[in-house]
């Protein structure tokens, strides 16, 4: 039997490497994101009720609506769980260890190999995608128009932020520097074997219309839309490869200042996309329980 | 060294973590225990024979962009449910939803002790935050704010087009 909504959210560690990693990009969306991993919290949060009655109704009625494979809530989570799993490796989290504040990345993950410069930004431009299809997912296609989760973008708010600006900070700006998005379209238009060779693609790509070629023009065609909001958070935010590196040093010891080995140990110790994605899921759909009951 | 042994290295290593038994991930267990019993009753879904509503039919029942001085921003569009929130010198005022309740009978009989009525359809107070309508006794309307009172949120429910949406 599926995992109840309940569970899936408490499942979720209240600190851990990723959320120390959350915690420190918090600087660049101030106050957007807590770490809620309690369901009553969660509905409370969303609600504000306080009544426990109608507290339990939406609770029992966002499960309901969740045991329910077809409204598609559980394959979001399941997306934003394989956008990050593809590039986490097991245990790595709860094998940095905590030196008195401060997680330590244990030594051996100093020495990681970053990946090339092609395979970090068409994995990046995937992740992005990963956010559009489980958004879809969880949301269907809001309104009247076309597709239009540029415009949905601009009004992130809570998990959704936080993850954004962890996308930005560590799968963009922080290995791949200021002009990323170029990087990342440049890299998208080569070879299309190497859109297959990401493992992060395998869990988009079922979600994608069309064969490989029309599934790359999606993944270019949102990054294009999205670009003058993603540029604009970086500029506005101040996100930069220095100011990344120095508020995650603020929490975590990295040994080593080179750019993109730091990007590779935070990208294979963390799941920012699994935790926040999940808390983004639970989220709407209690808002969903709230309105229906 | 390379990725590949990288990872070989830590997959070995999480054993010899795992036996020393240094936790790096804080968790108090268990956090709740109330949803224990919904979790084992939630599938038993309510029937109905109706047919589903589908995506795309609830939008245009919405108040316009703009009404009421607010901006309005479409945010779930879902078989049987949507939603759209309403945003004032860009802050989030007010979630609006409009859900078919043939498969939720609880929602529709709360309104057997309805009172209050908008243009003829039968309105409530629910809990602290939420003004519903049910229209045609079937598609539930709902205004939730936080900050918006009980007859702020009936104004917003009157910009609705519930003569629209009855004839469903």
């Amino acid at each position: 039997m599926t995992e109840s909504l309940y569970a899936v959210l408490e499942a979720l560690p209240q600190t851990s490497l990723t959320t120390h990693i959350l915690d420190a990009l918090d600087t660049f969306v101030p106050g957007e994101w807590r770490n809620i991993t309690v369901f009553e919290e969660m509905v409370k949060d969303v609600t504000g009720e306080s009544d426990q009655a109608i507290i339990q109704q939406v609770g029992e009625r966002a499960m309901q609506l969740w045991s329910d494979e077809s409204t598609g809530y559980q394959r979001a989570v399941s997306v934003y769980k394989g956008i990050d799993s593809a590039s986490t490796v097991a245990g790595v989290a709860a094998l940095a260890s905590m030196v008195g504040q401060k997680f330590e990345i244990l030594s051996f993950l100093n020495d990681v190999t970053p990946k090339p410069d092609t395979t970090q930004a068409i994995d990046a431009g995937v992740k992005l995608a990963g956010e559009l299809v489980a958004f879809t997912l969880t949301n269907g296609l809001p309104g009247d128009s076309v597709s239009d989760f540029a415009a949905a973008l601009v009004n992130y708010g809570k998990e959704e932020k936080i993850r954004l600006a962890a996308w930005l900070a560590i799968d963009c700006v922080l290995p791949l520097g200021p002009d990323f998005i170029l990087k990342i379209l440049e890299a998208l238009d080569g070879p299309l074997e190497s859109l297959q060779e990401s493992r992060a693609f395998q869990f988009v790509s079922a979600h994608l219309p069309g064969g490989l070629g029309e599934q790359r023009d999606t993944i270019k065609k949102n990054l294009e839309e999205s670009r003058g909001h993603l540029e604009g958070l970086v500029a506005s935010h101040g996100i930069s490869q220095e100011s990344v590196l120095a508020k995650v040093k603020e929490y975590i010891a990295i040994a080593d200042d080179k750019l993109d080995v730091a990007a590779a140990a935070l990208d294979l110790a963390t799941n920012t996309f699994e935790h926040t994605g999940t808390q983004t899921v639970v989220r709407r759909v209690v808002a969903r329980a709230y309105g229906e009951i | 060294m390379n990725a590949r042994r990288v990872r070989r290295a830590i997959l070995g290593l999480w054993v010899v973590a795992a036996a020393a038994a240094a936790p790096a991930c804080k968790k108090d267990e268990p956090k709740s225990t109330r949803w224990d019993d919904a979790a084992v009753t939630v599938n038993i879904a309510t029937s109905s024979s109706a047919a589903a509503v589908p995506v795309g039919t609830f939008n245009k029942f919405f108040p316009k962009d703009g009404d009421g001085g607010f901006k309005r921003i479409y945010s779930a569009d879902k078989e049987n449910y949507a939603e759209a929130k309403l945003q004032k010198d860009g802050k989030e005022v007010a979630q609006l939803s409009i859900s078919d309740t043939e498969r939720l009978a609880t929602a529709r009989e709360k309104f057997d002790a309805a009172t209050e009525k908008v243009e003829g359809y039968p309105v409530l107070k629910v809990g602290n935050n939420q003004t519903p309508a049910l229209v045609n006794k079937r598609f539930q309307v709902k205004v939730a704010s936080p900050t918006l009172d009980h007859e702020a949120r009936k104004a917003i429910l009157a910009t609705f087009d519930l003569k629209g949406l009855s004839s469903l």
